[in-house]
């Protein structure tokens, strides 16, 4: 007992010991923050001389985004220029390299920011489930998602030095300029590292000492602790790109103005942040799904496959609860970008980067189509779930139409004598519905069917028992069948007025997705409250086809991320700050979509086989505990693989 | 235009809500004509609602078609 309550003290001390580390970097940046980005704050003396004097010598600059007045508190953005000097480099492309370097500590950094916030969930849902046999099951799920990320913590931390070094060997006037005006914010960003290193580190060694009671809870608000750290630490280095695109703090020359919050907070801050944290999200389960999916193909017995179906289900189901709102955020951050400068959103949209959007739109279509295809089978582990299988064929030709107008693309690429035969850009058919409008239909249906097939995922072996079950149904359908001729009719309309009112309508259509998604899952799972069971859920059961789609779907997902930051950075053209420091390498233009789709494959390869070597790390220490080969009893729940 | 007016789309869908508490109590909901029914008028009356008050909170007309 005295030790159990020496153990409380000891927990709570740590916990305590980490708010501190936590509120370390904020309490010694007050001083520098107060000041103005840590410039040192005038000296009484010169105070003394008089206001008059210091009045002329204080320069005064007007912020390029906020409008305001404010001191000049630094010296003015380089002008660089092509030379050693500015672009030291090898004879190679210094920004291939940085590229490189930058796509790979961002896949690393997503991952291992996304992974916690799932331990968080699913330790969550272990502590407050009922089922003691089931609550142990949530616990080892969120052990194993832990132990995968903490190898890749490592790697992140490794390339992060990469990415410092690179930036500071090829591009030392720029990240010069960049450091002197987020010096405090980096040397809080460092100091956050720290923090979230150690609560890590506590996080997943402590795992077994603290795996009851009150420790258990302290456990767990660490956990807490650790995915707000994970969280600052992404804003703030979203506050560098956000600068980068849309600079703000800073006037025409570039001269800090004094006041850091205005640096950080810039008009595409907040929209990066939604966006990165919903695409971090998705991306980290779909990594997750993955590493179970390439488990479960290599599973020697039906517990080891029962397990791990289980587990690439639960990441799976994850990564879809952050995709589907994903595509919003996007629409958000592209009425930002046109809001902030309209120029900027046209050479992403309608201008040089356009044809890139259409391979996004593609990859996009690919995401969904493995997600819907994924339940489909899965539905095939349920008993009773075959009155569903005969109404597929309906779900994939609606996908597949909503699909072919997502992608369709407004003008086409053609040679000078094609574009002559055609006799304009834009294809007589075609091009009428390459715009917005429908493609806004297309995505809002294809969403709008995940939805569908997931609500016929969650009843596939449930028979409603409520008296009121012909009307729930009846009901279900209908919504579903109004809310596609409600999609559908606003694309339509679009057409018909002007483009200021037409721009508004994709509200309504997502409204309309998000309705289904909401309000149809709550009263599925009302009307699924006391179901009958048609039969249990065959964990491991479930065709391997299923789990190459899931595969497919993490890689898809790796391969729109590289692809949209490369539309992020690109959108800049010519200018490291954008409007502010003009990029004067010999690298400053804006490469073929051949080319960039190329580096953009690399990448997806590089960072594909050095996490299959993480995932294969992480089977050695399973390996010390071997599986008993138990006979499968079907529709069993999951047991774990192995202990920890 | 009747229809344009949001408060015609609140009344369809007071409707369609009084049309389901009577067929509750009349023990009418399994009944596939009557459900239909209902169903059809909530969720027609909900989505123009949504359409209408979306477009509205931006500061556009969602009847501008039907205004000309």
């Amino acid at each position: 007992m005295g030790r159990q309550n020496g153990k409380k003290i000891w927990s709570i001390m740590a916990l305590g010991a980490m708010m501190a580390i936590l509120l370390l970097p904020v309490a010694t940046s007050l001083n520098a923050l107060a000041s103005g980005g840590g410039e040192a704050p005038p000296a009484p003396a010169v105070k003394a001389e008089g206001d008059k004097k210091d009045e002329a010598k204080v320069e005064k600059g007007r912020d390029v985004y906020y409008k305001t007045e404010g001191i000049v508190a630094g010296a003015p953005a380089p002008k660089t220029t092509d030379g050693t000097k500015d672009y030291p480099r090898y004879n190679f492309e210094s920004r291939v390299l940085l590229w490189f370097a930058n796509q790979q500590h961002l896949y690393y950094g997503s991952f291992v920011l996304a992974v916690p916030i799932f331990c968080m969930i699913i330790e969550f849902m272990g502590v407050v489930t009922k089922d003691k046999a089931m609550a142990k099951k949530y616990d080892q799920l969120a052990y194993d998602f832990i132990k995968i990320s903490l190898t890749a913590y490592s790697l992140t931390a490794i390339l992060g030095g990469i990415l410092i070094f690179t930036f500071l060997t090829l591009y030392p006037a720029f990240f010069g300029y960049l450091s002197s005006i987020f010096r405090p914010v980096m040397h809080i960003y460092a100091l956050m590292f720290v923090a979230e290193s150690g609560t890590l580190y506590i996080y997943y060694y402590g795992w077994d000492k603290m795996k009851e009671g009150l420790l258990k809870w302290i456990h767990l608000s660490m956990s807490v602790i650790l995915n707000v750290i994970g969280t600052v630490l992404m804003m703030l280095a979203n506050s560098w790109i956000g600068f980068m695109m849309s600079p703000a703090g800073v006037d025409e020359q570039g001269r800090f103005l004094g006041n850091i919050w205005h640096v950080i907070h810039t008009a595409l801050w907040n929209p990066l942040n939604v966006h990165r944290i919903l695409g971090n999200m998705a991306f980290g389960g779909g990594v997750v799904a993955a590493y179970a999916a390439y488990r479960f193909l290599s599973a020697k017995t039906d517990e080891e496959r029962a397990h791990y179906d289980w587990m690439g289900y639960i990441a799976m189901a994850l990564a879809v609860a952050f995709l589907i709102p994903l595509p919003f955020a996007g629409y958000w951050l592209m009425r930002e970008v046109y809001a902030y400068r309209q120029q900027m959103g046209i050479t992403l949209m309608g201008g040089l980067l356009a044809w890139l959007f259409i391979i996004q739109a593609t990859m996009i279509g690919i995401l969904f189509l493995s997600t819907n295809y994924y339940l489909w089978q899965a539905l095939g582990r349920m008993r009773g779930a075959e009155k569903y299988q005969r109404y597929i064929k309906y779900l994939v030709f609606v996908l597949v139409v909503g699909f072919l107008v997502f992608i369709t693309p407004h003008t086409m690429v053609m040679t000078p004598a094609e574009l002559k035969a055609m006799g304009g850009q834009q294809h007589p058919v075609l091009g009428n519905y390459g715009v917005m409008s429908a493609k806004n239909g297309g995505i809002n249906v294809i969403i709008t069917t995940t939805v569908l097939s997931f609500v016929w995922y969650m009843r596939g072996n449930k028979e409603p028992m409520v008296p009121w079950k012909k009307f729930g149904n009846i009901f279900m359908g209908t919504f579903f069948g109004l809310a596609y001729v409600n999609i559908i009719w606003l694309a339509i309309y679009g057409y018909y007025i002007p483009a200021n009112v037409r721009v508004g309508l994709s509200v309504p259509q997502v409204a309309t997705t998000l309705s289904c998604l909401f309000f149809m899952t709550a009263l599925n799972g009302v009307m699924l409250k006391g179901a009958k069971q048609m039969g249990p859920i065959e964990w491991g059961k479930i065709s391997a086809r299923s789990q190459y789609a899931i595969i497919m779907l993490a890689t898809a997902f790796t391969w729109m991320m590289g692809l949209m930051g490369y539309i992020r950075s690109s959108v800049r053209l010519f200018w490291h700050v954008n409007e502010i420091m003009r990029d004067n390498s010999p690298w400053a233009y804006t490469h073929t979509v051949g080319f960039a789709a190329n580096m953009i494959s690399f990448n997806v390869l590089f960072f594909w086989v050095s996490i299959l070597f993480v995932f294969w790390l992480g089977t050695l220490g399973a390996k010390k505990a071997p599986v008993e080969a138990k006979a499968h009893a079907p529709g069993r729940v999951p047991e774990p693989a192995h202990g920890h | 235009m009747i229809v344009t007016n949001p408060l015609f789309w609140f009344a369809l869908l007071a409707i369609g809500v009084v049309l389901l508490f009577v067929g509750k109590k009349m023990d009418l909901l399994n009944n596939t004509a009557y459900a239909a029914v209902v169903s059809v008028v909530i969720v027609v009356a909900y989505f123009h609602i949504v359409d209408h008050y979306l477009m509205e909170m931006q500061g556009l007309d969602y009847w501008y078609l039907f205004r000309q």
